[in-house]
């Protein structure tokens, strides 16, 4: 064997010892016993004070809050997200009193509007909706679903309602085109409203043969409506597939503007 | 506190659009974008010092030491940024002692010291044996005591022993290659493979990675043979230096085409995410990436060396084109690595919002921290230089 490789061998079984002893010495013993943590540090975590009492716990004295909390909208919130970490109070319960938020800062951490929030998921402005009044004075947080449900469809459809607020459908409520039973302001996803299935729907306005004005604007001078040959423009699509409805971008071409 | 929350009220004001509140300022800072680059250069310098050795482009010979000192000098500093990103420098082991083979951020220690002592210190050690030798024997004081401790006791200077030197250096050499591919690759990998950022998340990343490591590595090795030459007062060889800007060039064109390969991918598939990363291009990152990047750092060094190719120069233009273009090249593929690590981190996950970097001064992630990872390699070069010459006069002849 070349003295290189007797002498380079030599260092590397060295250096590999040496490793071995400081790994031995470094690495906790118990490291890798339940998986690649040290187990001890489980004891660790055990000897910290608890503070969160668990659903569980609640539901040994607040059965009855409980019961209509798991049947309305928020049976997927935990009791603690709202009245905070509440084990002392199980522990104790007359000497520690969890918090109960009641101002109106507390609710639209969630159900302030925000366009990422699904659509759908109940949104308000919180300074447009019922200014200086109390969350808790319309809905009840264990059962938010307020007594009156809402008349129109921005607190849910917010985003939406926003994007048609600046086109030129502006001027048209939403039941103009969908078709909405009360049933679907309680159970939204069960009671869908209708939408609109033929060019011909949209033709009501925007075909030749359309009256104009027509008599769903209400208002005194309204827009021009661009009006299209239904029979002869894109006849084998439908509207939406080229126009979005909540922000139809159709405007009038300059030459036939000029003429 | 304050300052945290003017830094802050700083950055909320340069917010469009809408951003998720950790996304206002950046996790990754600088120094996550000198750790690529550092490491790119290693694997640059490594790859082609292996021209010379594995496929005989003698050319490159002037070179061949030097960049393997290179490789090595950048080698030593690559971790330290991360390092001081991460803070708590006593657990950097932890990676070792308490291998974690599921974690690919911290397989980097591995893939590090593998390059660093199975590699790069053995090959340079074989190249330099016989030279450790002779002047642990000739020198004095404590140049002679570090010769003596780093000939590990192999002190054998027959023919046999010096042939098996070049043979075992040529095959660390192969090692090296896949191993240098490896640990550039890797880097390209941890930002690959982030699904959940578009702008990162391509298969193609590690490849980018590599190619355009080989490219900053071959363009930081002719601006450092040309300075070290004209600081020795040497004629540039420019033979060696026609070649490195021949591979330079094809380099880049690789890089080139792959990186546009990659747009063109993210475009045709027109993902969610392709208005937003539209906005962060025109917006955010026009001058890093267009106008530096891709103008400056690629298209004016490629369109030069294209030309020394096509017309014959004379000589003190092709040096001066081959000067300027390594300089354009090497920040080109600085900004590169700006565009992915800051860039990526610019808009919001919400696809919807972009955000701000602002850099820190004097910071432990700051301008200067970073400036100073920057330069160290080069003090270390500096020290390896004089400790054992590259050049082919210092090289030790034997008397037969």
């Amino acid at each position: 064997m070349p003295q290189q490789i007797k002498y380079l061998f030599g260092l590397a079984v060295v250096l590999v010892f040496i490793f071995l002893i400081v790994r031995h010495y470094l690495v906790s013993p118990s490291f890798g016993q339940y998986g690649h943590y040290r187990a001890a540090s489980l004891q660790t975590v055990v000897s910290q004070e608890i503070k969160y009492g668990g659903e569980i716990a609640c539901t040994e004295c607040h059965e009855d809050i409980l019961t209509l909390k798991n049947k309305s909208y928020h049976r997927g919130v935990a009791c603690e997200v709202c009245h905070s970490a509440a084990y002392a109070h199980t522990q104790d319960p007359y000497e520690h009193k969890p918090p109960a938020p009641r101002t109106r800062a507390y609710c639209p951490l969630c159900h302030g509007y925000n366009p990422t929030r699904p659509t759908g998921f109940p949104q308000i402005d919180p300074v447009r909706h019922n200014p200086a009044k109390p969350c808790i004075s319309c809905h009840n947080p264990h059962d938010p679903t307020p007594p009156v449900t809402p008349k129109e469809c921005e607190p849910c459809h917010t985003e939406i309602a926003r994007t048609k607020i600046l086109s030129p459908h502006a001027p048209l409520p939403c039941t103009q085109c969908h078709e909405a039973k009360e049933e679907h302001k309680l159970n939204p996803r069960v009671a869908l409203p209708s939408k609109p299935r033929n060019r011909e729907f949209c033709g009501q306005c925007h075909s030749q043969e359309a009256e104009s004005p027509p008599k769903i604007l209400q208002a005194e001078s309204p827009p021009e409506i661009p009006r299209v040959d239904m029979k002869s423009h894109y006849s084998g699509f439908l509207c939406w597939e080229c126009h979005y409805p909540h922000y139809p971008e159709a405007r009038l071409k300059k030459e036939e503007e000029t003429e | 506190m304050e300052e945290l929350f003017e830094r802050l009220a700083f950055s909320v004001k340069e917010v469009t659009g809408f951003i998720y509140p950790n996304e206002i300022e950046l996790h990754w800072s600088i120094l996550i974008v000198v750790y690529p680059y550092l490491t790119g250069l290693v694997a640059g310098a490594f790859i082609l010092a292996s021209l010379e050795r594995v496929f005989n482009v003698k050319e490159v010979e002037p070179t061949y030491r030097l960049s393997l000192l290179t490789a090595l000098a950048f080698l030593i500093v690559a971790p330290l940024p991360l390092v001081a990103h991460l803070g708590h420098p006593e657990r950097a082991f932890e990676i070792f002692l308490t291998p974690n083979f599921r974690s690919a951020m911290a397989m980097f220690g591995f893939v590090y010291a593998w390059y660093l002592l199975v590699v790069l210190l053995v090959e340079l050690w074989f190249e330099y044996r016989k030279d450790i030798v002779v002047w642990s024997k000739k020198e004095k004081g404590l140049k002679k005591v570090i010769y003596l401790i780093l000939t590990l006791g192999a002190s054998d200077l027959s023919e046999k022993s010096i042939q098996f030197d070049k043979k075992a250096g040529k095959l660390i050499t192969i090692i090296g290659i896949p191993s240098a591919f490896l640990l550039h690759g890797y880097v390209g990998f941890i930002f690959g493979s982030v699904k959940a950022n578009p702008w990162w998340s391509s298969v193609l990343m590690p490849v980018v990675f590599l190619f355009s490591a080989i490219v900053s590595g071959i363009a930081l090795m002719i601006l450092l043979y040309m300075v070290i030459t004209l600081f020795r007062r040497k004629p540039v060889d420019m033979s060696c230096m026609d070649k490195l800007a021949s591979f330079l060039l094809y380099a880049m064109i690789l890089d080139f085409s792959l990186e546009n390969l990659d747009f063109i991918h993210r475009i045709y598939e027109s993902e969610e995410s392709i208005k937003i990363l539209y906005q962060l291009l025109i917006s955010k990152l026009f001058i890093s990436m267009v106008v530096i990047q891709i103008l400056l750092g690629t298209i004016v060094p490629m369109v030069f060396l294209a030309w020394t190719k096509l017309a014959r120069l004379p000589d003190e233009l092709r040096r001066l084109i081959y000067f300027g273009s390594a300089i354009l090249t090497l920040i080109g593929i600085f900004s590169i690595r700006w565009n992915v690590v800051i860039g990526g981190q610019l808009f919001s996950k919400s696809l919807r919002g972009l955000t701000t970097y602002k850099m820190e001064l004097l910071g432990i992630e700051g301008l200067l921290v970073a400036l100073l990872f920057l330069v160290l390699p080069f003090i270390i070069l500096y020290i390896l230089v004089a400790l054992f010459p590259p050049w082919k006069e210092a090289e030790v002849e034997l008397e037969a």
